[in-house]
């Protein structure tokens, strides 16, 4: 029996593409694997049948908006931090507005599937979902989890779960309430000392292999050359040494300043399990701290390090040591 | 075998062309520097991408000052307001992750501030000098000529 959820997000994509008023819509259909949701690209009445969404669906559909040309007209299915993603990239004129056309569903979450692997011995035969509860056959065997002690701890953190800025929201109930987790992990890491928290920043880049999945993962990151790729001049160590790890992770998480949208693509698409989503919610309190700014909430605001205010001839980070004429 | 000059802190100093109104003190940093400090001279602070510092970071340096100018004195209009916003949280940053941020200071210079830039130098050189210097950052084999 199909959920009322997945009815109606059909319906509405079907009728925006009979009325022809969008070339393809973005979406998630079943992967190869019960464990895997794929992104897909339907631009025909008959692909509609396949749309699924589910808690499954870990990528973040904004990156696809990036290899898309600007002339096309896209509709994308997206939850909270997508539709924030896209908003920060309409900004950026990654996309033009008018071209887009979102269907916005209250967040239902992503379940973290390394999770799920851990409660489990054998391989995973399937996974449904109902409120408040997953059921995974596994070894022939059903087992029942709480769903809250399985979602991606991005999920957990999230502060805005429903689409902001949408043309279509479905009707459905979110299963995660709106301001309802906080980022009182932020907090825990800023009381720690420094040499305790450069332990724990070494502790989690010391098994990058270097991949950039996360890079691939993020909307964020369309740069054409990334800095890391920059062979003249070599601007950091490109090898699996320490400082090439430390400095990537350093220098991605401040590109992301005041632009990442905390949707936690990067930790899911890691195939190590690095946390990193830390790096980027301390920057981004502090630019709320700073400059009162919350990314993708508000379609004309400019992020912090791309705007000035009027009262910026003050200095107010200044500390002990610096001069001020 | 390290000689007396290669325990002093090593600096490195970012400065913006244009924030030394006085063209002795330009002189002086330009030719008389102490070996111990590093001069990057930049057409702005604007131009300064996290990337430099963390180089210096990385490269070992104990200490870090950018210099640039005061607010709508910028030679280039805004150059060094988007700098201060970016660099302060750049600051703010390191210090979460290991490179105290009293190692890396702001010197906003007036047009008509004369001889400051070695007053100021030896302030931080002393200050480096009697604080704890534990290299957390400090990763990167490096040339040993680097200095």
């Amino acid at each position: 029996m199909e959920n009322p959820r997945i009815q109606k997000i059909r319906a509405e994509a079907q009728k925006l593409l009979i009325e022809e008023k969008v070339d393809v819509v973005i979406g998630f259909k079943k992967g190869s694997l019960p464990s895997k949701m794929q992104p897909f690209f339907a631009s025909s009445v008959e692909e509609i049948e396949q749309l699924e969404l589910n808690g499954l669906c870990s990528n973040n559909l904004a990156v696809y908006l990036n290899h898309r040309s600007k002339g096309e007209r896209v509709a994308i299915i997206c939850r909270g931090c997508e539709s924030r993603a896209i908003q920060t990239l309409v900004l950026e004129n990654r996309h033009a507005r008018e071209n887009l056309t979102l269907i916005g569903i209250p967040c239902i979450g992503i379940l973290d599937i390394h999770k799920i692997e851990q409660k489990l011995q054998g391989s995973i035969s399937s996974i449904t979902e109902e409120e408040g509860q997953v059921v995974v056959v596994s070894g022939g065997r059903e087992h029942r989890f709480d769903r809250l002690d399985l979602l991606h701890d991005a999920c957990l953190h999230c502060e805005h779960p429903t689409p902001v800025n949408v043309d279509i929201m479905i009707d459905e109930a979110g299963w995660i309430p709106e301001n309802s987790f906080d980022k009182s992990y932020c907090q825990a890491f800023r009381l720690l000392n420094i040499a305790q928290r450069y332990e724990k920043f070494s502790h989690e880049t010391e098994r990058c292999i270097r991949c950039y999945a996360c890079r691939e993962a993020c909307p964020m990151c369309y740069c054409e050359e990334c800095f890391v790729d920059h062979s003249r001049p070599q601007w950091i160590e490109s090898t699996v040494e320490q400082a090439g790890q430390q400095a990537w992770h350093i220098i991605r998480a401040f590109h992301q300043t005041g632009r990442c949208v905390s949707c936690g693509a990067c930790e899911r698409a890691c195939p190590l399990e690095i946390k990193m989503t830390y790096l980027t919610d301390l920057l981004n309190q502090d630019m709320e701290r700073d400059y009162g700014f919350e990314v993708g909430m508000l379609p004309d605001q400019l992020p912090p390090f791309a705007t000035l205010s009027e009262t910026e001839e003050q200095f107010f980070h200044q500390q002990d040591g610096d001069h001020v004429h | 075998m390290k000689t007396v000059e290669s325990k002093k802190p090593q600096i490195v100093l970012f400065q913006c062309q244009y924030c030394l109104a006085s063209s002795m003190d330009q002189a002086w940093v330009e030719n008389d520097l102490p070996a111990n400090v590093k001069l990057i001279k930049v057409p702005c602070s604007g131009r300064i991408d996290p990337l430099y510092i963390l180089n210096a970071v990385q490269g070992g340096a104990d200490g870090i000052m950018v210099c640039g100018c005061d607010p709508h004195k910028c030679h280039y209009k805004e150059g060094n307001l988007h700098a201060r916003r970016a660099l302060s949280e750049f600051r703010n940053f390191l210090d979460m992750l290991g490179y105290p941020s009293d190692r890396f200071v702001f010197h906003w210079m007036g047009i008509n501030e004369h001889s400051l830039i070695q007053p100021l130098l030896s302030d931080f050189e002393n200050k480096l000098m009697n604080a704890d210097l534990e290299k957390h950052l400090d990763t990167r084999q490096v040339d040993q000529e680097y200095f």
